[in-house]
Protein backbone atom coordinates (compact mmCIF):
# COMPACT_ATOMS: atom_id res chain seq x y z
CA UNK A 1 0.00 0.00 0.00
CA UNK A 2 2.85 2.58 0.84
CA UNK A 3 4.06 2.92 -2.85
CA UNK A 4 0.88 3.74 -4.01
CA UNK A 5 0.39 6.18 -0.92
CA UNK A 6 3.36 7.42 -1.96
CA UNK A 7 2.56 8.11 -5.55
CA UNK A 8 -0.65 9.71 -4.70
CA UNK A 9 1.18 11.93 -2.03
CA UNK A 10 3.58 12.65 -4.26
CA UNK A 11 1.18 14.22 -6.97
CA UNK A 12 -0.55 16.18 -4.39
CA UNK A 13 2.80 17.74 -3.08
CA UNK A 14 3.18 18.70 -6.61
CA UNK A 15 0.07 20.87 -6.83
CA UNK A 16 1.71 23.50 -4.53
CA UNK A 17 3.27 25.65 -6.64
CA UNK A 18 5.62 28.59 -5.85
CA UNK A 19 6.37 31.57 -7.44
CA UNK A 20 9.97 32.67 -9.18
CA UNK A 21 12.16 35.55 -7.67
CA UNK A 22 10.28 38.68 -7.71
CA UNK A 23 12.26 41.61 -9.52
CA UNK A 24 12.44 43.58 -6.14
CA UNK A 25 14.98 41.23 -5.38
CA UNK A 26 16.94 41.97 -8.70
CA UNK A 27 17.13 45.48 -7.96
CA UNK A 28 17.95 44.63 -4.38
CA UNK A 29 20.81 42.17 -5.50
CA UNK A 30 22.26 44.20 -8.65
CA UNK A 31 20.91 47.20 -8.19
CA UNK A 32 18.57 47.17 -11.17
CA UNK A 33 15.88 49.45 -11.27
CA UNK A 34 12.99 49.55 -14.18
CA UNK A 35 14.32 52.32 -16.52
CA UNK A 36 10.62 54.58 -15.36
CA UNK A 37 11.68 53.99 -11.64
CA UNK A 38 15.28 54.90 -12.59
CA UNK A 39 13.67 58.31 -14.35
CA UNK A 40 11.05 59.01 -11.16
CA UNK A 41 13.76 58.68 -8.31
CA UNK A 42 16.97 57.83 -9.50
CA UNK A 43 19.78 60.17 -8.73
CA UNK A 44 23.54 61.49 -10.29
CA UNK A 45 26.59 62.13 -9.07
CA UNK A 46 28.87 64.86 -10.35
CA UNK A 47 31.97 66.32 -9.34
CA UNK A 48 31.13 69.47 -7.23
CA UNK A 49 33.85 71.94 -9.74
CA UNK A 50 31.20 70.21 -12.66
CA UNK A 51 28.46 71.40 -10.71
CA UNK A 52 29.25 74.89 -9.68
CA UNK A 53 30.16 75.40 -13.30
CA UNK A 54 27.27 74.39 -14.78
CA UNK A 55 25.17 76.62 -11.60
CA UNK A 56 27.04 79.52 -12.69
CA UNK A 57 26.54 79.28 -16.71
CA UNK A 58 23.20 78.66 -16.01
CA UNK A 59 23.07 81.79 -13.59
CA UNK A 60 24.59 83.67 -16.07
CA UNK A 61 22.09 82.79 -19.11
CA UNK A 62 18.97 83.52 -16.34
CA UNK A 63 20.66 87.56 -16.22
CA UNK A 64 21.40 87.89 -19.73
CA UNK A 65 17.56 86.62 -20.12
CA UNK A 66 15.95 88.66 -18.10
CA UNK A 67 18.24 91.49 -18.29
CA UNK A 68 15.78 94.16 -19.63
CA UNK A 69 17.34 95.58 -23.40
CA UNK A 70 18.20 98.99 -24.15
CA UNK A 71 15.90 100.59 -26.66
CA UNK A 72 18.36 101.70 -29.61
CA UNK A 73 17.29 105.40 -30.45
CA UNK A 74 16.86 105.92 -34.17
CA UNK A 75 18.20 109.22 -35.05
CA UNK A 76 15.68 111.20 -37.03
CA UNK A 77 17.46 112.62 -40.41
CA UNK A 78 18.14 116.19 -40.15
CA UNK A 79 17.30 117.33 -43.47
CA UNK A 80 14.10 115.81 -45.38
CA UNK A 81 14.75 116.83 -49.01
CA UNK A 82 11.39 115.76 -51.13
CA UNK A 83 13.05 117.03 -54.62
CA UNK A 84 13.10 113.40 -55.89
CA UNK A 85 9.17 112.81 -54.75
CA UNK A 86 6.62 112.08 -57.69
CA UNK A 87 3.26 111.97 -57.33
CA UNK A 88 2.13 108.02 -58.28
CA UNK A 89 0.85 108.74 -62.25
CA UNK A 90 -1.13 105.25 -62.85
CA UNK A 91 -2.65 104.39 -59.43
CA UNK A 92 -4.16 100.75 -59.24
CA UNK A 93 -5.58 99.46 -56.43
CA UNK A 94 -5.94 95.55 -55.45
CA UNK A 95 -8.33 94.70 -52.95
CA UNK A 96 -6.68 91.17 -51.59
CA UNK A 97 -9.65 89.55 -49.29
CA UNK A 98 -8.06 87.38 -46.75
CA UNK A 99 -7.29 83.70 -48.22
CA UNK A 100 -7.89 84.85 -51.72
CA UNK A 101 -4.23 86.32 -53.16
CA UNK A 102 -5.86 86.00 -56.47
CA UNK B 1 34.87 34.69 -8.22
CA UNK B 2 34.41 37.96 -10.62
CA UNK B 3 31.71 39.64 -11.18
CA UNK B 4 30.61 38.46 -13.77
CA UNK B 5 30.42 35.08 -11.98
CA UNK B 6 28.58 36.57 -9.35
CA UNK B 7 25.98 37.70 -11.62
CA UNK B 8 25.85 34.54 -13.60
CA UNK B 9 25.25 32.30 -10.65
CA UNK B 10 22.51 35.03 -9.29
CA UNK B 11 20.60 34.01 -12.22
CA UNK B 12 20.91 30.88 -12.43
CA UNK B 13 20.16 29.90 -8.82
CA UNK B 14 17.71 33.24 -7.68
CA UNK B 15 14.37 31.15 -8.83
CA UNK B 16 15.15 27.67 -6.60
CA UNK B 17 16.50 29.50 -4.06
CA UNK B 18 13.41 31.64 -3.62
CA UNK B 19 11.34 28.56 -4.14
CA UNK B 20 13.33 26.85 -1.69
CA UNK B 21 13.16 29.49 0.81
CA UNK B 22 9.49 30.46 0.32
CA UNK B 23 8.22 26.95 1.23
CA UNK B 24 10.66 26.81 4.26
CA UNK B 25 9.21 30.07 5.72
CA UNK B 26 5.60 30.35 4.10
CA UNK B 27 6.09 33.78 3.49
CA UNK B 28 7.55 35.85 0.30
CA UNK B 29 8.93 38.68 2.15
CA UNK B 30 11.12 36.91 4.80
CA UNK B 31 12.23 34.36 1.22
CA UNK B 32 13.24 37.92 -0.55
CA UNK B 33 15.41 38.39 2.45
CA UNK B 34 16.77 35.01 3.30
CA UNK B 35 18.39 35.06 -0.57
CA UNK B 36 19.15 38.27 -0.17
CA UNK B 37 21.32 37.80 2.30
CA UNK B 38 22.52 34.91 0.53
CA UNK B 39 23.72 36.61 -2.08
CA UNK B 40 25.31 39.36 0.26
CA UNK B 41 27.19 36.50 1.86
CA UNK B 42 28.38 35.46 -1.28
CA UNK B 43 29.80 38.20 -2.52
CA UNK B 44 31.83 39.41 1.24
CA UNK B 45 33.04 36.20 0.93
CA UNK B 46 33.50 35.33 -2.23
CA UNK B 47 37.42 34.96 -2.39
CA UNK B 48 36.33 31.92 -0.13
CA UNK B 49 34.31 30.17 -2.75
CA UNK B 50 35.91 26.76 -3.49
CA UNK B 51 34.41 25.43 -6.27
CA UNK B 52 36.51 21.98 -5.81
CA UNK B 53 33.79 21.49 -2.54
CA UNK B 54 30.73 21.11 -4.32
CA UNK B 55 28.66 22.55 -6.90
CA UNK B 56 27.12 26.32 -6.36
CA UNK B 57 23.52 25.04 -6.45
CA UNK B 58 24.26 22.85 -3.31
CA UNK B 59 26.41 25.69 -1.91
CA UNK B 60 24.25 28.60 -2.16
CA UNK B 61 21.32 26.33 -0.88
CA UNK B 62 22.97 25.21 2.02
CA UNK B 63 23.41 29.00 2.95
CA UNK B 64 19.94 29.64 2.29
CA UNK B 65 19.12 26.26 4.56
CA UNK B 66 21.41 27.89 7.06
CA UNK B 67 19.99 31.60 7.38
CA UNK B 68 16.37 30.24 7.11
CA UNK B 69 17.30 27.82 10.15
CA UNK B 70 18.84 30.56 12.26
CA UNK B 71 15.48 32.74 11.30
CA UNK B 72 13.01 29.75 12.33
CA UNK B 73 15.05 29.06 15.92
CA UNK B 74 14.49 33.31 16.03
CA UNK B 75 11.24 33.08 15.25
CA UNK B 76 10.86 29.79 17.72
CA UNK B 77 7.94 28.82 15.33
CA UNK B 78 8.81 25.41 16.79
CA UNK B 79 9.61 24.80 20.61
CA UNK B 80 12.61 22.45 18.87
CA UNK B 81 13.57 22.43 15.55
CA UNK B 82 14.02 18.51 16.22
CA UNK B 83 11.99 16.35 14.44
CA UNK B 84 11.40 13.70 17.36
CA UNK B 85 7.70 13.79 18.77
CA UNK B 86 5.98 16.09 16.52
CA UNK B 87 2.63 14.03 15.32
CA UNK B 88 0.42 16.47 13.22
CA UNK B 89 -3.24 15.84 12.21
CA UNK B 90 -5.49 16.10 9.73
CA UNK B 91 -6.23 19.27 7.86
CA UNK B 92 -9.44 19.84 6.87
CA UNK B 93 -9.81 20.82 3.53
CA UNK B 94 -13.14 23.17 3.77
CA UNK B 95 -13.30 24.23 0.45
CA UNK B 96 -9.48 25.64 0.09
CA UNK B 97 -7.51 24.71 -3.25
CA UNK B 98 -5.09 21.67 -2.93
CA UNK B 99 -1.67 23.75 -3.36
CA UNK B 100 -3.09 26.30 0.21
CA UNK B 101 -4.01 22.72 1.67
CA UNK B 102 -0.41 21.22 1.10
CA UNK B 103 1.43 24.58 1.71
CA UNK B 104 -0.37 24.42 4.94
CA UNK B 105 0.82 20.65 5.71
CA UNK B 106 4.23 21.02 4.82
CA UNK B 107 4.35 24.41 6.45
CA UNK B 108 2.96 22.90 9.93
CA UNK B 109 5.77 19.92 9.20
CA UNK B 110 9.14 20.45 11.89
CA UNK B 111 11.42 22.49 10.24
CA UNK B 112 14.09 19.88 10.01
CA UNK B 113 11.43 16.99 8.29
CA UNK B 114 10.51 20.13 6.02
CA UNK B 115 13.96 21.17 4.40
CA UNK B 116 14.29 17.00 3.75
CA UNK B 117 10.93 16.87 2.50
CA UNK B 118 11.67 20.03 0.54
CA UNK B 119 15.21 19.35 -0.69
CA UNK B 120 13.95 16.13 -1.70
CA UNK B 121 10.65 16.52 -3.45
CA UNK B 122 10.40 20.05 -4.90
CA UNK B 123 14.29 19.98 -5.64
CA UNK B 124 14.61 16.68 -6.52
CA UNK B 125 18.15 16.06 -4.71
CA UNK B 126 19.42 12.73 -3.47
CA UNK B 127 19.92 11.93 -0.03
CA UNK B 128 23.41 12.19 -0.06
CA UNK B 129 22.92 15.93 -1.51
CA UNK B 130 20.78 16.51 1.17
CA UNK B 131 23.27 15.05 3.99
CA UNK B 132 25.82 17.30 2.85
CA UNK B 133 23.74 20.27 2.90
CA UNK B 134 22.12 19.70 6.43
CA UNK B 135 25.13 18.47 7.77
CA UNK B 136 23.35 15.28 8.91
CA UNK B 137 23.77 12.01 8.41
CA UNK B 138 22.31 9.73 5.67
CA UNK B 139 20.57 7.37 8.06
CA UNK B 140 19.30 10.64 10.15
CA UNK B 141 18.33 12.73 6.38
CA UNK B 142 16.36 8.82 5.92
CA UNK B 143 14.77 9.12 8.96
CA UNK B 144 13.43 12.62 8.96
CA UNK B 145 12.08 12.15 5.13
CA UNK B 146 10.12 9.11 6.36
CA UNK B 147 8.36 10.89 9.26
CA UNK B 148 7.66 14.08 6.94
CA UNK B 149 5.92 11.57 4.38
CA UNK B 150 4.51 9.83 7.30
CA UNK B 151 3.05 13.49 8.78
CA UNK B 152 1.48 14.58 5.37
CA UNK B 153 0.06 11.18 4.93
CA UNK B 154 -1.85 11.88 8.10
CA UNK B 155 -2.30 15.33 7.54
CA UNK B 156 -3.36 15.19 3.68
CA UNK B 157 -5.59 11.87 4.65
CA UNK B 158 -9.14 14.48 3.82
CA UNK B 159 -7.91 15.44 0.68
CA UNK B 160 -5.67 12.00 -0.33
CA UNK B 161 -9.39 10.16 0.09
CA UNK B 162 -11.35 12.75 -1.71
CA UNK B 163 -8.85 12.28 -4.90
CA UNK B 164 -9.52 8.79 -4.42
CA UNK B 165 -12.97 9.00 -4.71
CA UNK B 166 -12.66 11.25 -7.04
CA UNK B 167 -10.78 8.90 -9.40
CA UNK B 168 -13.04 5.84 -8.68
CA UNK B 169 -10.32 3.99 -6.78
CA UNK B 170 -10.80 2.01 -3.66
Amino acid sequence: MEPDDDRELNELLKEWRVADAPRSLDERVLGRRPWWRTLLTGSIRIPVPVALAVAAGLLIMAVALLKPKPNVAVSAPSVVNLEDFRPVSDLNVRVIRHGNAD
Amino acid sequence: MTDADFREAYESHKDQLFRFARRMTGSSDAAEDLVHECFLLLWQNRAAYDRQRGSMRAFLIGVTRNLAMKRLSRERTFDELQDTAAICGPIDPANRERGEIVAQAVGTLPPLQREALILAEYEEMSLDEISQITGADLAAVKSRLHRARQNLRRMLAPVLDSKRKANGTR
